[in-house]
C-alpha cells in the first residue's frame, strides 16, 4: 500500500476564504456600522464573532493535518477525524461517474478540484478533493478509469475462452485512444441558446437585489429621489433610459450563456462520455459508457418550438458539482432535436431511439378528462369561500376558476398528444408531458424493477399503466399511464427477458 | 419456468381472513371506546357545538370503517397472488387498483420475515423483500411457507449481476 498522504495545503485558505465570504456581512454589521455602538448585544456579538473565527481557524488547519487519503490499484484509503477517527476504504469499482471543477481562484493558482460520486446511499456518497494540484487529480483520475478498463478487458477474455470473436479483444485493449469530439457550440448555437434561456431577464432581478442590499445601509432612496423627479419629468429620458435598460439586457444574457455555455465539448472514446464547460471557471463530467442508467431528453415550451431538446445522461452517482451553477446534468442543454438523437446514438452504442412511437388509443383521452382535477376543485372551493375581487372585479373567481379549467384541460390533452412508448429490443422508450415533454429511454437491463397497475374504471376500457424504476440519486421512476392491455403484458414479458442481456457475476 | 402470463399461482394463507377479522376487530374496539369517552366528555362538559359536529362526522367514518373493515378480508385475500422461480418474484394484489410488481431476484438486497403476537396466533408470519428503491411485503403467509420462501429468496438473491 503506497503511504497516505494529506491534502494539498491550499485547502485551508480556500476554506477561510469561503468562510469570510460567507460571514463578510456579519462582520460589517458589528464592527462598521455598529462599530459605535456599545450595547450589550453588539459587544458580546463581537466577542462571540471572533471566538467562532478563531476556532473555525484551528479547526480547518488541525482537520487538514488529520485527514489523508491514499490509493492502491484497487481502491481509495480516507482517514479523517481529529478525535474520533474514521477509516474509509472505497473501491474503484463503485465509482459511478467523475466530476472536476475548476473555479476561477483554482485556475489563478493551477489548482482544481475533483469529485468520485458512487452509487453508495448517504453522505458519504462521494470521494472528494476539494483542492488538488492538476497533475495529482489526472493521477486520480487514470487510476480509477485504468482499473475499470481493466475490468473490462478482463470480461472480454472471458467471453473469448467460451469461444467469442477474438477481434473485440483487441479494440478493448488498444491503450490511450483519441477522443471524438462529437459537439461544440457554435455562436449561432449560443446565440439561440441565449434566446432561449431567457438569460436576458437576469438583468433586472440582479440589479433589483443589488440595489435593495446597498440602499438599505446608504440610504440610497433618499438620495436618489432627488435625482429621480427631476428626470422622471422628461418622456425622453424615460424612453432613452428603458432603451438603455433592454439593450444592457440583451448585452448581459449574451454574455451570460457565452459564458456558462461557451466552451462546451462533449467527447468520448470507446470507455468513456466526456463532457466540459465553462469559460472563466471549468467544470468537466465523465462517466464510463456502461454506467449510464437511462437517457432522458427533454423539451420545454419554447425550445419545442425552436425545435431544440436537451439531453440528460442518468447516472447512479451524483451529478452536481456543487452550489454554483456550474452543474453538468446534461449534455447541452439546447441541441437541435435531430442533433440530439444522432448524438446519443454516437455515444452511446446500444441507443438507437426509434423516432416512430406508438401513440394511446383515443380512449385514453376520455379516460384523463373524466378523471377530477383535485387541483382545480380546491382552487375553485378557495375561490367561492373568499371571492377575492381582482381590480375591482366582482367576477374574479369564475373567469379564474374557468381559466385554471382550461389550462388544466389543456394540458391533459397535450399530455395525451405527447404521450409515445416503444419497445425497440432491449430498449424501452417512454414519452409524456404536458407543456414540458420528456423522453426517456433505457435499456431493460437497467431497469431495478417493474410495475402494471389498472385501475377500476381503466379496467371497464381496457387499459393499464406501466412503471419502471431506474437507479439515480434520488431513484428515478418512470410512468406510462394508460396504455392498452395488450401493451402491459407485451410488456411484462419483455421485461421477464432481461436476463438474456444481464451479465451475472460469478465472483461471489 | 412458470408462464408469467398467466396469473401467479400462489395465495396467501385461508388464515389471513380470519387474522384481518380479528385485527380490524381490535383496532375499532380501541376506536370505539376513544369515541365513546369523547362523546361522554362532550356532553358532560357541554363543549362547543362544534365539537359535537366534528364528533358526529368521525363516527360515519368510523361505522363507514366497520362495514369496510368486515366486507374487505375476503376481497384482499382473493386479489392477492404471489409467484417466484430463480429470476423474478412476482405479485399482484389490490381491490380497486390492481398492482402487479415484477422484481429480479438479482435486484434483492434483503429478505425479513415478521410475526406479531396474533400473527403468532394464526400461525401466520409476513415476508418483506427489500430492493434498491423500495420494500415490497407479502402481508399473511403460512408461518413455515414464509419461513421456506426466505430460504429461496436468499439463495436466489445471492447470485449478483455484475454491477453497472
Amino acid at each position: 500500500m503506497i503511504a497516505a498522504q494529506r491534502h494539498h495545503p491550499v485547502q485551508i485558505l480556500f476554506k477561510i476564504g469561503r468562510l469570510i465570504r460567507n460571514s463578510v456581512f456579519i462582520f460589517l454589521v458589528l464592527f462598521v456600522f455598529q462599530g459605535d455602538n456599545s450595547s450589550l448585544y453588539v459587544v458580546y456579538g463581537r466577542y462571540a464573532f471572533s471566538l467562532f473565527f478563531l476556532w473555525f481557524l484551528v479547526s480547518s488547519v488541525l482537520t487538514w493535518l488529520t485527514t489523508t487519503y491514499a490509493l492502491d490499484d484497487q481502491r481509495f484509503y480516507l482517514r479523517r477525524g481529529i478525535f474520533s477517527k474514521t477509516d474509509q476504504s472505497i473501491p474503484f469499482s463503485k465509482v459511478q461517474n467523475i466530476n472536476r471543477h475548476t473555479s476561477f481562484v483554482h485556475r489563478l493558482l493551477g489548482l482544481t478540484s475533483i469529485r468520485f460520486e458512487t452509487g453508495i446511499a448517504g453522505e458519504d456518497a462521494s470521494v472528494k478533493f476539494e483542492v488538488v494540484t492538476q497533475n495529482e487529480a489526472a493521477r486520480l483520475e487514470t487510476a480509477v478509469q485504468e482499473q475499470k478498463e481493466s475490468l473490462v478487458s478482463e470480461v472480454c477474455t472471458n467471453i473469448d475462452r467460451a469461444g467469442a470473436a477474438p477481434e473485440t479483444e483487441r479494440v478493448i485493449r488498444k491503450p490511450q485512444e483519441e477522443r471524438v469530439i462529437h459537439f461544440q457550440p457554435t455562436r449561432q448555437d449560443l446565440l439561440k441558446a441565449s434566446m432561449t434561456s431567457f438569460s436576458f431577464l437576469l438583468l433586472v432581478p440582479l440589479l433589483a437585489s443589488l440595489y435593495y442590499n446597498v440602499s438599505e445601509f446608504f440610504g440610497l432612496e433618499e438620495r436618489l429621489d432627488g435625482i429621480g423627479s427631476t428626470l422622471v419629468s422628461s418622456p425622453w429620458f424615460i424612453a432613452l433610459a428603458v432603451g438603455l435598460m433592454i439593450l444592457a439586457s440583451f448585452v448581459f444574457g449574451i454574455i451570460h450563456s457565452f459564458i456558462k455555455y461557451g466552451k462546451y465539448k462533449i467527447s468520448s472514446d470507446t470507455q468513456r462520455v466526456y463532457i466540459q464547460k465553462g469559460v472563466l471557471s471549468e467544470a468537466a463530467f465523465s462517466i464510463a459508457k456502461e454506467r449510464v442508467q437511462a437517457i432522458e431528453i427533454t423539451q420545454t415550451f419554447t425550445k419545442r418550438i425552436l425545435g431544440l431538446a436537451e439531453v440528460k445522461l442518468i447516472s447512479a452517482g451524483s451529478l452536481s458539482m456543487g452550489p454554483e451553477d456550474m452543474s453538468i446534468s446534461s449534455l447541452y442543454p439546447f441541441l437541435p432535436k435531430k442533433r440530439a438523437y444522432a448524438l446519443v446514438t454516437e455515444l452511446l452504442p446500444g441507443y438507437r431511439i426509434q423516432e416512430d412511437m406508438n401513440r394511446l388509443p383515443r380512449r385514453a383521452l376520455w379516460i384523463r378528462l373524466l378523471v377530477p382535477s383535485w387541483l382545480w376543485l380546491i382552487a375553485t372551493a378557495v375561490l367561492i369561500y373568499f371571492r377575492p375581487e381582482f381590480l375591482g372585479f366582482e367576477s374574479t373567481w369564475w373567469i379564474a376558476s374557468s381559466l385554471l379549467l382550461a389550462i388544466v384541460f389543456t394540458s391533459r390533452v397535450l399530455d395525451f398528444l405527447h404521450t409515445r412508448y416503444c419497445l425497440n429490443d432491449e430498449l424501452i422508450q417512454l414519452k409524456n408531458g404536458g407543456f414540458t415533454s420528456t423522453l426517456f429511454v433505457t435499456k431493460r437491463e437497467k431497469i431495478v424493477e417493474v410495475e402494471i397497475t389498472q385501475n377500476r374504471i381503466q379496467r371497464k376500457f381496457g387499459l393499464s399503466s406501466l412503471q419502471t424504476v431506474t437507479r439515480a440519486r434520488p431513484i428515478h421512476t418512470s410512468y406510462l399511464k394508460d396504455v392498452p392491455d395488450t401493451m402491459a403484458s407485451t410488456f411484462r414479458h419483455w421485461y421477464r427477458g432481461r436476463m438474456k442481456e444481464v451479465e451475472l457475476d460469478n465472483a461471489n | 419456468m412458470n408462464d408469467f402470463n398467466a396469473a401467479p399461482r400462489h395465495s396467501l394463507s385461508p388464515n389471513a381472513i380470519n387474522y384481518w377479522r380479528r385485527e380490524e376487530l381490535i383496532s375499532n374496539l380501541i376506536a370505539f371506546v376513544v369515541l365513546a369517552v369523547l362523546f361522554y366528555l362532550d356532553w358532560r362538559f357541554d363543549w362547543y357545538n362544534w365539537i359535537g359536529w366534528i364528533l358526529i362526522g368521525l363516527a360515519i367514518i368510523f361505522l363507514i370503517g366497520l362495514v369496510w373493515s368486515v366486507l374487505s378480508p375476503p376481497l384482499t385475500f382473493k386479489s392477492w397472488r404471489y409467484d417466484l422461480d430463480e429470476e423474478f418474484l412476482y405479485l399482484q394484489f389490490g381491490i380497486w387498483n390492481r398492482t402487479e410488481q415484477l422484481v429480479p431476484m438479482t435486484k434483492i438486497q434483503a429478505v425479513s420475515l415478521t410475526q406479531g403476537p396474533l400473527m403468532r396466533k394464526y400461525k401466520l408470519a409476513s415476508l418483506s423483500v427489500e430492493t434498491m428503491g423500495s420494500s415490497h411485503a407479502i402481508p399473511a403467509l403460512p408461518k413455515e411457507t414464509a419461513a421456506e420462501l426466505r430460504e429461496r429468496i436468499a439463495h436466489f438473491a445471492k447470485i449478483k449481476e455484475v454491477e453497472q
